[in-house]
Formats: structure tokens, C-alpha cells, sequence
């Protein structure tokens, strides 16, 4: 007893260092390399350009017209269905299948909407080169909406609220327009409205501005584990090689060793397949519909190469929002982001094509790792 | 291959046609390119202007093939840049994309009566 007063002070002392050291040991620094690559990913959100190539782009009346056109069932052939139907608001724009059902089922999982107007190229293969042809695409697809030119013209024309906004739009009735001029413009309604939707700031965001003007309070209160987890996103993973910039994504395909049989006897041809019906359409930007008649955002579809290492290949999508559109892949494969990390960590590289992506490797994450990254994919996400 | 600069070529390729362009050499081919706009960056195209010439008299290649390659990631380009030729042994390449960061390889292939010489440059493309 008469040793402790003597010994108190001491042994408090290693106590608080002890604390102290354990918490040195779960601070997480960034070098400058890394806070360089960190701030790549930001700044939130992007500005706004409007889209040469569809004349009612960013204007409030064409954005009003494609909202309302989003949730219309007059846009499928047995009025059941919209856009909606497979893009639900409060389930990220996607609808939580692994594949979507619309008059059957498809083979793909429902992207979500958020940021397209970011995007270069549109759907999991690229098939579209920009946001109208991508809308028109299920409208006339026979396993989603399954409508016609000539079903959408009569029931725009025949729905006098909606012939009325057509003709504030485009300055003429529908009635006066071919079907195919119609099914068109009613897309670039359809494209302007999904121009607005943009996915809002992150916990991420918060930390990488935070990061860009040295606050070190907004950079303490980013969670420990999110913090390992980014530095495994932009080091070891590789991750931020493909998910790239402030839209964590490159905007390309790559092929990551998900399988592609759709059934047995059926393949998926993923971007080898969106390069050739990107070519095939008169809706893409070298066709007669684009608004932009020098085609000034035409180059990359000019120019698109058609490989054979572009079988397998699919989107690199946005992790923005990522934590609201489960579940994952092109064909929603994956239920959860534990699930995408483990696919990762384990990668099968014999799924992967002799001549397509070295840069994939299994990364062989540790269960801590792993978690981490976990977390750290959560916050690119809203706060809900 | 080193990259250095060397006296305009006499003749109808003229190599000193491309003003603050970089200089490429393996004899007997002489070369400049410039990027536009530069610097390179992930995603968004640009093109490569060239101008390549034999030595000693110079006279203009037979022909000239600019190209791209990530060679750690075993793949190219996404994109077929277009040609423009410009005059004697001089061209223009639009719609050049480095789609991923990482290390590029750029290649200049000069065909010559005696067949192709390749010249290569490299650029570290961080955003």
C-alpha cells in the first residue's frame, strides 16, 4: 500500500503513453503522393454542360416534360410499365434485381441514373453514345417496354397535356411530326430530365476538401477505417486506376473476370456487342438525329475501336451512390459490397482474357482489409 | 533512341516546320511531334502532329503510324486516331485517349525504303 502513491504516478504515465501510442499506431497519415491522388477524386459535383447534341438539353421545360414522361405508362406497349418501373428514385435509379424484369426478363442489371450526364458512353456495354438513344432504347426494346414508334406518337398526340408541352418544345404538334421524329424528341425530353440527376455530397467529399484546405478537424472526423480503406482504394487495389476522377470512373469498359453466359448456350458479348450496335443505329451522334450538326461530340464514336479483348468487357461504373444500387455487376451477381471486395481479393485470373487486362490480380486482402474498403465504398454515398 | 534536338533537315521535310516541338531521333530518322493541347490527360483526346524526315538529304518517309500502348496493362487504345496529312513526311493524328492513368508508351513508326524504324516515347499520365 505504501508503495502506490509512489508508484501511481509512474504507472498513470505509461498508462496515457500507452494510450497514446496505441492511438499513433491507428492514425492513419497520407503521404503527398496520396493526397495528391485523393484529391483527384473531387471536387463535388461537377459543372453542368449541356448536351450539343440534343437542343433541349438544360432547359426547364424539356427537364419538367421528361419527369413526367419518366413515370408514364403510356410509354410501354401494355401500360403497365415507365422508366420508373425499373429506375425507382428511392432505391438509387436502379430497382434492386439482380436482373430487371419489364415485359420478360433482361440480361443485365438496371443501372442506377445517377451522373449521366458525365458519361461518354451509355448502358453496360456502351451501346449508346449519348443520353436520348440510351432513353429510346428500352421504349423499343421487346423485353422492356416493347412500344413502337407509330404506339408513341398516337398516345403523345392523344394525351393532350403531354401535346401540349411537345409542341412548347418543339414547336410543333406531334401530329405533324413522323413517329420516328416523335419517339426521338420524346427522348430528349427524357434525356434532359435524367441530366438533373445528380447524386449529392459524400462523407468522402467532406473528407477530400477537408484534405485540399488542410482542416484537420474535417479530416479527423473521417472515420479510421474508411481512411485504410481509401489508402488500399488508390494503393495496393488499384482501384482508382479505373474508378477515376471526381465520378470514380474512367468511363470505359474493362473485362474483371465476371462470367458472361447469360444461359448455357448464351453470351453476353458485352462492349464487343455495344460496339457493333452503337454502329448499327441511326440514333447515334454520326446519325441524322444529333441536334449538333458539325458534331463536335461525335470523335469518339468515329473512332471507337472494335477489339477482341472487348468481349467480356462491361462499364466501369460510378461508385457514386453505390451504397443505394445493390446488387453489383452487370448481371447483379453480387449481392452486397462485401461480396465485390471478395471477388477482388479472390479474383479467379483464369476468367480473365489472354489478351485483355494485366493490371487485375488477386488481391489477397486480409478479412481487416477488407472490411475497411467496405467502409470505406459506404462513404461515397449520401447521407439518407 | 534518345530524345534530343538536331538541326532542321535540308530538302522538302523540313523537321524545323513544327515550332517548341520534341525531338526524337534513330538515325536515319529524324523526328518532332507536339501535342494538342497539352499536357495529356486521363480521358480527354488530343492529337500529335509529327514531322519526320531521313537522313542525311531529307527526303519524307514512305509512310508514318502514330499509335499508343500501355505496356504494364498489356493493351492499347480504345480509339483509331484519325490521319491528316499535312505536307512532305508531315501529319497530324486526332483523337488520341489515354483512358487510364499510368505509364504510355507513344510509338512512331517511320517506314523508309529499308523498312520500319520505330521510335518511342514515354509519358507518366497521373490525372
Amino acid at each position: 500500500m505504501r508503495l502506490m502513491p509512489r508508484l501511481g504516478a509512474p504507472v498513470g504515465a505509461a498508462l496515457v503513453l500507452a494510450a497514446g501510442w496505441s492511438q499513433a499506431q491507428s492514425a492513419v497519415e497520407f503521404s503527398a503522393t496520396e493526397k495528391a491522388a485523393i484529391l483527384l477524386h473531387g471536387p463535388w459535383p461537377v459543372a453542368m454542360t449541356p448536351d450539343p447534341s440534343n437542343r433541349v438539353s438544360g432547359q426547364s421545360k424539356a427537364i419538367a416534360f421528361g419527369r413526367a414522361l419518366f413515370s408514364s405508362r403510356l410509354l410501354s406497349a401494355d401500360r403497365k410499365q415507365s422508366c420508373a418501373s425499373c429506375h425507382i428514385a428511392n432505391a438509387g435509379f436502379s430497382d434492386g434485381r439482380p436482373r430487371s424484369i419489364g415485359s420478360a426478363r433482361v440480361d443485365r442489371n438496371a443501372l442506377a441514373l445517377y451522373n449521366l450526364r458525365l458519361n461518354r458512353w451509355f448502358g453496360w456495354a456502351g451501346q449508346s453514345d449519348n443520353l436520348w438513344a440510351q432513353s429510346l432504347r428500352p421504349i423499343l426494346d421487346t423485353k422492356e417496354l416493347r412500344a413502337t414508334p407509330q404506339m408513341i406518337a398516337r398516345r403523345i398526340t392523344g394525351h393532350p397535356d403531354f401535346a401540349r408541352r411537345y409542341l412548347g418544345l418543339f414547336g410543333s404538334r406531334p401530329a405533324t411530326h413522323p413517329p420516328e421524329t416523335v419517339l426521338v424528341n420524346i427522348a430528349k425530353a427524357l434525356a434532359a430530365y435524367q441530366e438533373t440527376i445528380v447524386s449529392g455530397p459524400t462523407p468522402f467529399d467532406a473528407f477530400r476538401d477537408a484534405l485540399a484546405r488542410g482542416d484537420s478537424a474535417g479530416i479527423a472526423a473521417y472515420p479510421v477505417p474508411a481512411k485504410r480503406g481509401l489508402k488500399i482504394f488508390i494503393g495496393k487495389g488499384k482501384c482508382s486506376i479505373c474508378h477515376f476522377g471526381p465520378n470514380f470512373t474512367n468511363g470505359e469498359f474493362h473485362n474483371i473476370g465476371v462470367k458472361h453466359f447469360v444461359a448455357r448456350s448464351r453470351v453476353d458479348k458485352g462492349r464487343y456487342g455495344g460496339i457493333q450496335q452503337l454502329r448499327a443505329s441511326r440514333y447515334n451522334l454520326l446519325g441524322p438525329f444529333n441536334d449538333d450538326k458539325t458534331r463536335s461530340t461525335a470523335g469518339f464514336t468515329k473512332r471507337v475501336r472494335l477489339h477482341p479483348r472487348n468481349w467480356g468487357e462491361f462499364r466501369v461504373p460510378s461508385l457514386r451512390n453505390l451504397a443505394l444500387t445493390a446488387p453489383y455487376m452487370h448481371d447483379g451477381s453480387m449481392a452486397s459490397l462485401s461480396d465485390v471486395v471478395r471477388h477482388y481479393s479472390e479474383l479467379n485470373e483464369d476468367r480473365l482474357h489472354q489478351d485483355g487486362e494485366r493490371l487485375l490480380r488477386a488481391l489477397k486482402l486480409s478479412k481487416t482489409e477488407s472490411a475497411d474498403l467496405v467502409v470505406f465504398l459506404k462513404t461515397l454515398s449520401e447521407r439518407r | 533512341m534518345l530524345a534530343c534536338s538536331f538541326p532542321a533537315l535540308a530538302g522538302d521535310c523540313r523537321t524545323d516546320k513544327l515550332a517548341k516541338a520534341e525531338a526524337l531521333s534513330a538515325p536515319p530518322v529524324a523526328l518532332v511531334y507536339k501535342i494538342h493541347p497539352g499536357p495529356i490527360r486521363v480521358g480527354a483526346p488530343f492529337a500529335v502532329e509529327v514531322v519526320a524526315c531521313i537522313a542525311p538529304d531529307g527526303k519524307a518517309p514512305r509512310r508514318i503510324r502514330v499509335d499508343a500502348r500501355m505496356p504494364a496493362h498489356g493493351h492499347g487504345m480504345n480509339y483509331r486516331p484519325s490521319e491528316r496529312k499535312i505536307g512532305p513526311g508531315h501529319a497530324r493524328y486526332d483523337g488520341f485517349v489515354f483512358h487510364m492513368p499510368g505509364r504510355w508508351a507513344l510509338t512512331f513508326d517511320v517506314f523508309t525504303s529499308a523498312g520500319r524504324k520505330r521510335l518511342t516515347v514515354n509519358f507518366d499520365i497521373k490525372r
